[in-house]
């Protein structure tokens, strides 16, 4: 375990209108650690961090950042200072350049124009967009944007930096560059809480993970504990070959044997709970005209705990 | 921190070519284009243009009495064809040519340039009094017959609304409250940008309270108002050659209330006004029947009652009728306007009650 929490929450949750949208979260973000709020799509994560952030009131419940409680007003001014922003939807002014958007971010957050300068020529060394400094933002590419959108929420250097599905829409290469930026902060003492609905990246990247669905968070704790905890046995991946009819016939017989419905597209894939006994399994699939090319044991991952947890796939 | 905002708000504007264009362009484009239109009307002297042989006497004297009577704008030309080009060409109302050996007793008669398809009120009068003038300098009167005939007096109860008015006082105020109104729109579609933007969520995260956000927001826009009525007015006097007849002191202030009045509606629109399109439809709509009624294109001095009564139902009317004391009345101050100034006041303290009572922060 790791050591005290910067952020913790408690029966945090909001309502819409009478639709809750989060019910009540309970959290504990470890300080120094990449934390991953892993969910699908209307999950609840940006709602959960938007009243993390003091954008938007909570319902109920309570927050702490470092110490400071999440309120409004003045009182709540000291864990405003300590979290960084980088909302999901970019929030730049895409009409000025990168530096104007820069200095008036950093000095938002009452840094004199001296040090908003220093801390915007460092946040965009950060991201890696110092060339680009001087253009206005409108024409970067999503890549650009995305890193820019980054580097506004470092220039007060939070304690805790919020990622709101930071990688969306950006090619490898640039999610590659976001990702090794944001274990520099970590490595550097900053907490990040990043959300996400890719159950690869939160893999990667976080060293511990909550899931949330439905507006609650319905597991949390590190990917080998969570996978531990509700992953299911481990399972058997076999890879085919042969014609169509061949792959199909396979197919048929093998889910006698357990074959899970896969998402194969080509079909050469079986996946089931590893058996017993191998040798029928095999014993069918040549009876059935298909060869096997390769076998291996699979390493659960957070998409199954996912769906073992809620009964439904993470990319519905 | 609001200095900040006031920089970037600025530097945001200083790239938003439409804003601009609304705020200072069109308003300069409509006060020439009414204010000429005015002048025109206005029933300033004729001009005529006149050529005449300087060696004969007759001509000479006719000359002569035309100037005496200061009744047209005479400019001396140099040629008959000099002033028949220049009356066809609508340089000069008429021309007068005066050749050598005019002499209308001998059926020898002066030529004059005029359009006879004139309108009669603007043709008569001309052809009128300068066949009276050209008469009187050819023809003496014989002693005694130069009598008046006639002597003009106005009964009393006459409105001289728009005596010594000049075009500029009524187009400047006009389309400075007409285009100064529509800073609100401005400061409506900033708000509802910084939203679409996403920016709005940056700023409810930092570190500043909610209501010296809102405040930092709009004080830019306070600004701008400020130098748009300093650019507006400025080039009234400068450029058009616009009178004050009263206080400068007390136009600013009017102005001042003006810019506040606009600043606080263009808060309704951002709390009240719904997307950005619709924000621009509704908004400028409505703005634009405000001027109307208010008096900002048609001036109020003119209108008949029931439309001057209710352009007191917008703060347009108010802020025209002020204005409209300011610069015609010689002397007249912030006491003369107390009503109005009090009035756009009342607007403006009525209009931000009502935005800060339907502003949401969260959406
Ligand atoms: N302003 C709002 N008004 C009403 N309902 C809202 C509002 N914001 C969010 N919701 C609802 O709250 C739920 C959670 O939304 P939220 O945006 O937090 O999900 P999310 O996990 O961030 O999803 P995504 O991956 O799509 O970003 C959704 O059902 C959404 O429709
Ligand atoms: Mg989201």
């Amino acid at each position: 375990m790791a050591g005290a929490s910067l952020l913790s929450l408690r029966g945090l949750g909001k309502d819409y209108g009478g639709r809750v949208a989060v019910g009540a979260v309970d959290l504990e973000v470890p300080a120094g650690t990449i934390f991953g709020l892993l969910g699908p799509n209307g999950a609840g994560k940006t709602t959960t961090i938007s009243m993390i952030a003091g954008v938007i009131t909570p319902s109920r419940g309570a927050a702490t950042v470092a110490g400071h409680p999440v309120v409004a007003g003045a009182a709540g001014f000291a864990a405003r200072r300590a979290i960084g922003l980088v909302p999901q939807d970019l929030a730049l002014y895409e009409e000025l350049t990168a530096d104007q958007n820069l200095a008036f971010f950093a000095r938002l957050y009452g840094l004199d124009r001296a040090t908003a300068a220093a801390r915007a020529d460092w946040a965009l060394g950060v991201v890696g967009l110092r060339e680009r400094r001087g253009d206005a933002v409108a024409p970067y590419s999503g890549g650009m944007k995305r890193r820019l959108n980054l580097a506004c929420g470092l220039l007060h250097r939070p304690a805790l930096l919020v990622l709101d599905e930071p990688t969306v829409g950006v090619d490898p290469q640039s999610r590659r560059h976001i990702f090794d930026t944001i274990r520099a902060l970590r490595d550097d003492g900053m907490t990040v809480l990043y959300t996400s609905h890719y159950m690869e990246e939160v893999a990667e990247l976080c060293d511990r993970v909550a899931i949330m669905d439905g507006g609650e968070v319905i597991a949390a704790g590190t990917v080998a504990e969570l996978v531990d905890r509700h992953g299911g046995p481990p399972l058997v991946e076999l890879e085919l070959a042969g014609d169509a009819a061949a792959l199909v016939a396979a197919r048929a017989l093998a889910a006698r044997h357990g074959a899970l419905a896969g998402d194969d597209p080509t079909g050469a894939v079986l996946r089931l709970p590893r058996p017993p006994q191998l040798g029928p399994l095999l014993a069918d699939v040549e009876t059935a005209g298909a060869t096997v090319v390769n076998l291996s044991v699979v390493r659960l991952d957070l998409e199954r705990v996912f769906l073992s947890l809620t009964g439904h796939s993470l990319r519905d | 921190m609001l200095a900040a905002t006031i920089q970037k708000d600025l530097q945001l504007l200083a790239r938003d070519r439409g804003a601009l264009i609304s705020l200072f362009l069109l308003p300069v484009v409509f006060i020439a284009v009414f204010g000429a239109f005015f002048s025109d009307d206005g029933g300033g002297r004729r001009r005529v243009l006149v050529v005449w042989a300087a060696d004969a006497p007759r001509p000479a004297a006719v000359v002569a009495a035309l100037e005496a009577s200061q009744l047209f704008e005479l400019r001396p030309a140099t040629s008959a064809d000099e002033v028949r080009a220049a009356v066809a060409a609508e340089r000069a109302h008429a021309g007068l040519i005066l050749a050598a050996d005019f002499d209308p007793a001998a059926g020898r008669p002066a030529e004059l340039a005029i359009d006879e398809a004139l309108a009669p009120p603007v043709r008569l009068p001309i052809l009128g009094a300068l066949t009276a003038l050209v008469h009187r300098a050819v023809f003496p009167p014989p002693a005694g017959a130069d009598r008046p005939v006639l002597v003009p007096r106005t009964p009393p109860g006459v409105q001289r609304v728009l005596r010594d008015v000049d075009a500029f006082q009524l187009s400047v105020p006009g389309n400075a409250v007409l285009f100064g109104f529509f800073l609100a729109l401005t400061v409506g579609l900033a708000f509802a940008e910084e939203r679409r933007w996403g920016t709005w969520r940056r700023l409810l995260a930092a570190p500043v309270g909610r209501w010296r956000l809102l405040v930092a927001k709009l004080v830019p826009y306070v600004l701008v108002g400020f130098v748009q009525f300093g650019f507006l007015f400025g080039l009234g006097i400068a450029v058009f050659g616009m009178r004050i007849g009263g206080s400068v002191v007390a136009l600013v202030v009017l102005a001042a209330a003006v810019v506040l009045c606009a600043v606080a509606l263009g808060l309704v629109f951002a709390a009240t006004g719904g997307s950005e399109k619709r924000m621009g439809s509704i908004g400028s709509v409505s703005l634009l029947i405000m001027g109307r009624i208010g008096g900002a294109m048609v001036p109020r001095a003119i209108m008949p009652p029931a439309l001057k009564a209710a352009g007191l139902l917008v703060p347009h009317g108010w802020a025209l009728d002020g204005y409209f004391t300011l610069l015609v009345r010689d002397g007249a101050g912030l006491a003369d306007i107390g009503p109005q100034l009090g009035a756009v006041l009342a607007f403006a303290a009525a209009f931000l009650a009502l935005g800060v009572w339907r502003f949401r922060f969260e959406r």
